[in-house]
């Protein structure tokens, strides 16, 4: 059975990003970057209705636009052919390509489109009604229920608690905004396919692409050598990206199709809203006993059906981390006018535990028990208890958990806290090594690094078990012609990728010394041994093995908020996180992954949300003045803690940081106030409605 | 966008010749560029008047101080003479965007820029104001809508700097066809009171050259709300500059901006200050008179008590 080595000099450290001076330089090219010979801008042309038939287009007129050389149907439209029905304000209609981008604005004003408007809707309880237009004429908008129970008589398990509590929890729909938009640098030639894809699967859109363009999969080469940023949107190509190869084929020109950011919030996935009414019960030792939840949210266009803790639906894990022996899960997704959702940085799981955790405090409130101690005596994971105890201490809980609403004067303090669940293992990953007669080494592997470091987890790893240092190391990913190592989603790569490269530089080693003759050829002999190896460079190719890795990790955040209770403004003063990583490869970027993951619950629990509206069935707010991201102003003070556990090997930790951050908001606020919101984002306006000071509301 | 013709002005008279009946003046360009990329304007001539000699100066030599149309925000923010002289317009200037904008925002494109109803802003909704039948927000989603106006539309004015001059009793000086006109800030703003289509009283050529601020002894104040900490608009400002003797107030003035279409007073609000001892009753009840006909929609009626705490609290500013 493989093992980590025992002495660590690298791993485990805060080492610098490997690729930090090309980021901060710009040296470093992004898909947005990249500029290959000829190449053109390519834009989309999308659906200004809600719904609406079409009856004609007419792509010539943008063809004698000056500049322009290429116009394309989008593949949906052109496969349905006279028969074309517009589902949503945003979807893709056309493409060109042109010498300039005001080129292609100006084509994309000239095609001629006509249709005739349908009735559409676009909000989930308008959607709901027996008598709204139907999204999808063969179904109603909303799926039959998703039930999940266990327990023989619910009614009776309730009727054994000792307290029982309802809510209705609401999360908004959250778009997905990467700092770099979705788009791909296509090149269609008659030897084959180039893409440079802003991706987290090279893999992935190696082959969507190939199917889209019909063209062999070994015939498209797909490179993302940095790009900016995923978080489960961007596996494929994209419409965006076949659309980008039919227009290089008809211009056989490259053509960048980075959408714009109005594009971004219409078209390529969001988080599903939820609408969840929550019934929770414990007996009088303080042991859940009883729970009870009706969920819908939407997913827009999408199906969506249940996918719990997976794909992009709108169902949700219920009842989230607990073990409750009596409860009825009923979950149903509503279609809407709207763009589609996609897996968003832990499907299912931050409105779940927004829900889930804002209910668990609720009824520890009404039991006089000490969230603290409720969780503790109902949490069945082994790690979150040590974390609970860990984060309690470094937090201060014990001092600042006061009776809810107690703090004095109109400006209130509150603290609450709540956790995380998450796989975070990962196989399948290969890679190799090529070690040369002059000590340079270079390491490549089929993977894509989404910003998170994985090229610099690369680097160490080969680092400690080389004996070398990390600038010595050259990593390659973000290539299909690299070994394979499949999709960065699931908070897996990390696992997935790490024993490969134990595998990869394990064997070379071995190989090295083999041919060398140097008994250890590792740090000072390094240079000796690889002499020896003649012109021809040591090639040793590696894989993931059982036994480095492992999954299931747990966290738990802590937040303390302070809340103007005569404006209703939040401002969240300290967050406290502690998760298991089992063991850290790279420190320095795993806290930037726990930092980000809560900057971006701030917004989840604070500003984020997609207004559609009823009357124009259009996006609202299609840019970053109204759909709001957390600022710098607006971050905290954030405390990461890892539990180290190196015996569990490494996991991935990228998901389960963005979890509970909303949640443990949610609840500072409601301790802080003395009332709950059972919104998110927790505006001013939705605060002051709780206190019951929003007159047009309350 | 579409294509335009680019001219640089040499002075307001070349300016307004340039411009003509459709173009547009271009000084810092925030919003009319913004505006334009959406092709809700069309101009087919920008004329920068960056170029124009003497617009960028803030002076209080000849007794009233004026504020040049090109001042830039962050120039207020960033002036200790201001700060000292007119701490409510210092404020309001550093709560303007960010401090990118701010450095080539200018004073008169803060006071002229277009409403941001996300309707009015949104490329594919026809709405009343610009031209349109219907107001969408008065059935639609108008959190950040108004609480007071005289028309159909109900987008509210935005501008900071407006509520802070407007409490300084503040005048602007626009060029009209060669003849120079002065207006309150009220009657700059009053055509969006009444005409959905409006935003302000500046037609045809109108240049605004600068803006003037009586040389009184006033403290003034403002404080705004947003949803962020910062780089956000206002859900709700307040301003309110008096004459404050022994303790007294005199001739208070209290704005709020972003809940009408102009910066919005009442003068019951206003003269019941007058003569007193400012404190948390004179306060509550100038809020309740300044807040008497507010008329609030679905979703906005929550500015109603963010509006009552911001008249408090900028009220209670001038007593430092």
């Amino acid at each position: 059975m493989p093992s980590w080595p025992e002495e660590r000099k690298y791993i485990g450290s805060h080492a610098t990003r490997i690729d930090a001076p090309a980021k901060v330089s710009g040296a470093a090219k992004y898909p947005s970057d990249v500029q290959p010979q000829n190449w053109l801008y390519g834009m989309i042309l999308r659906s200004k209705w809600a719904k609406a038939k079409v009856t004609k287009i007419n792509l010539d007129p943008a063809l004698k636009v000056p500049g322009i050389k290429a116009a394309v149907l989008a593949p949906a439209v052109s496969e349905r052919g006279n028969d074309v029905t517009l589902r949503y304000y945003g979807e893709e209609i056309a493409g060109v390509a042109g010498t300039s981008k005001q080129a292609c604005l100006d084509a994309l004003r000239a095609i001629e489109v006509e249709a005739n408007e349908l009735p559409y809707v676009v909000r989930e309880d308008d959607a709901k009604a027996d008598d709204a237009a139907r999204v999808w004429d063969e179904a109603p908008n909303l799926s039959r229920a998703n039930v999940r129970q266990q327990g023989d008589d619910l009614d009776k398990a309730f009727g054994e608690c000792a307290a029982v509590v309802e809510g209705f929890f609401t999360t908004p729909v959250q778009i997905h905004h990467p700092l770099e938009t979705h788009g791909n640098t296509v090149s269609v030639t008659d030897d084959g396919v180039t893409c440079w894809a802003s991706t987290q699967g090279i893999t992935s859109v190696q082959q969507d692409l190939a199917t889209g363009l019909k063209v062999p999969q070994n015939q498209v080469r797909v490179i993302t050598e940095f790009m900016g940023g995923g978080f489960g949107a961007k596996f494929g190509p994209g419409v965006e990206g076949v659309i980008a190869g039919l227009l290089s084929k008809q211009a056989r020109a490259p053509v960048k199709l980075m959408l714009t950011r109005f594009d971004q919030a219409l078209a390529v996935g969001n988080r599903p809203s939820s609408f969840q009414k929550m019934k929770l019960g414990a007996t009088s030792d303080g042991k859940l006993h009883a729970f009870s939840m009706d969920n819908y949210g939407t997913a827009g266009i999408g199906a969506g059906a249940s996918s719990a803790g997976g794909g992009g639906g709108a169902g949700l894990r219920a009842p989230y981390i607990y073990h409750i022996p009596n409860f009825r899960v009923s979950q149903q997704t509503v279609a809407v006018n709207a763009g589609s959702s996609r897996s968003f940085r832990a499907p299912g799981c931050p409105p779940a535990s927004f829900g889930m955790e804002g209910i668990m405090d609720e009824l520890a409130v009404k039991m006089g028990i000490d969230p603290l101690e409720f969780r503790i005596n109902n949490d069945p994971f082994e790690i979150r208890q040590k974390e609970y105890k860990f984060g309690a201490e470094k937090f201060g809980w014990k001092e600042k958990y006061k009776k809810p609403g107690s703090s004095p004067g109109p400006i209130k303090t509150g603290v609450g806290l709540a956790c995380a669940s998450w796989g975070g293992g990962g196989q399948g990953t290969q890679a190799e090594a090529e070690i040369h007669s002059d000590g340079s080494i270079e390491i490549r592997c089929g993977t894509q690094d989404l910003g998170t470091g994985t090229k610099t987890l690369i680097a160490l790893i080969a680092s400690d078990l080389l004996g070398l240092t990390p600038d010595q190391i050259t990593v390659r990913v973000g290539d299909t012609q690299y070994p394979p190592s499949g999709g960065s989603g699931g908070s897996t790569t990390a696992a997935s990728v790490s024993p490969a490269i134990y595998d990869t530089c394990t064997k070379a080693l071995a190989e090295l010394q083999q041919q060398s003759g140097v008994a250890d050829a590792r740090g000072a002999n390094w240079k000796d041994a690889c002499k020896k190896l003649g012109p021809n460079p040591l090639v040793v190719h590696g894989r993931w093995q059982q036994g480095l890795s492992s999954s299931n990790t747990g966290g738990v955040q802590f937040a303390e908020v302070e809340v103007d209770t005569d404006t209703g403004f939040v401002k969240v003063k300290k967050v406290v996180v502690v998760q298991d990583g089992g063991l850290i490869v790279s420190k320095l970027t795993c806290e930037s992954q726990l930092n980000g993951g809560v900057i971006m619950g701030i917004g989840y629990a604070l500003y984020e949300e997609r207004y559609m509206d009823k009357t124009s069935g259009v996006l609202l707010n299609p840019n970053f003045e109204t759909y709001k991201l957390t600022g710098l102003a607006d971050v905290p003070e954030i405390e990461v803690y890892f539990l180290d556990m190196p015996e569990r090997g490494v996991i991935g930790i990228g998901e389960p940081a963005t979890i509970p951050t909303a949640a443990a908001i949610g609840n500072a606020v409601a301790n802080a106030l003395g009332v709950r919101v059972y919104s998110i984002p927790i505006t001013p306006q939705r605060v002051l409605a709780a206190l019951g000071k929003d007159k047009a509301s309350a | 966008m579409k294509s335009f013709q680019y001219a640089n002005a040499l002075s307001t008279g070349s300016a307004r010749d340039l411009v003509g009946k459709d173009g547009a003046y271009l000084a810092g360009g925030n919003d009319l560029l913004a505006m334009m990329k959406e092709y809700l304007v069309t101009p087919p001539i920008l004329v920068n008047i960056k170029s124009l000699p003497g617009m960028d100066k803030i002076d209080s030599s000849g007794g009233a101080w004026t504020i040049g149309s090109l001042v830039t925000v962050a120039q207020l923010e960033d002036s200790p003479v201001v700060k000292q002289t007119f701490p409510g317009l210092q404020q309001a200037a550093a709560e303007v965007g960010s401090r990118q904008i701010r450095n080539v925002a200018t004073v008169g494109g803060n006071l002229a820029q277009h409403s941001r109803c996300w309707y009015f802003r949104h490329r594919d909704v026809p709405c009343l104001k610009k031209g349109g039948d219907i107001c969408y927000a008065r059935r639609g989603e108008n959190k950040y809508h108004s609480l007071f106006t005289g028309n159909s539309c109900i987008s509210p004015v935005v501008s900071n700097l407006a509520v802070a001059l407007a409490a300084l009793n503040a005048t602007v000086v626009i060029q009209r066809g060669g003849q120079t006109v002065k207006m309150s800030i009220p009657d700059f703003y009053a055509p969006a009171w009444s005409n959905p289509q409006s935003h302000n009283a500046l037609e045809g050529t109108d240049l605004i050259s600068h803006v003037e601020i009586p040389a009184e002894s006033r403290r003034s104040a403002y404080i705004q709300m947003s949803e962020k900490s910062v780089f956000d608009w206002a859900l709700v400002s307040c301003a309110a500059s008096a004459k404050v003797d022994g303790g007294r107030l005199s001739q208070a003035r209290i704005f709020l901006g972003a809940v009408s279409p102009v910066p919005y007073e009442a003068k019951a609000a206003n003269d019941s200050l007058e003569g007193k001892t400012l404190d948390e009753a004179a306060a509550n009840q100038a809020a309740d008179l300044l807040l008497a006909k507010a008329h609030p929609h679905e979703h906005n009626g929550y500015k109603i008590p963010i509006a009552r705490t911001l008249i408090r609290r900028t009220l209670m500013q001038l007593n430092a």
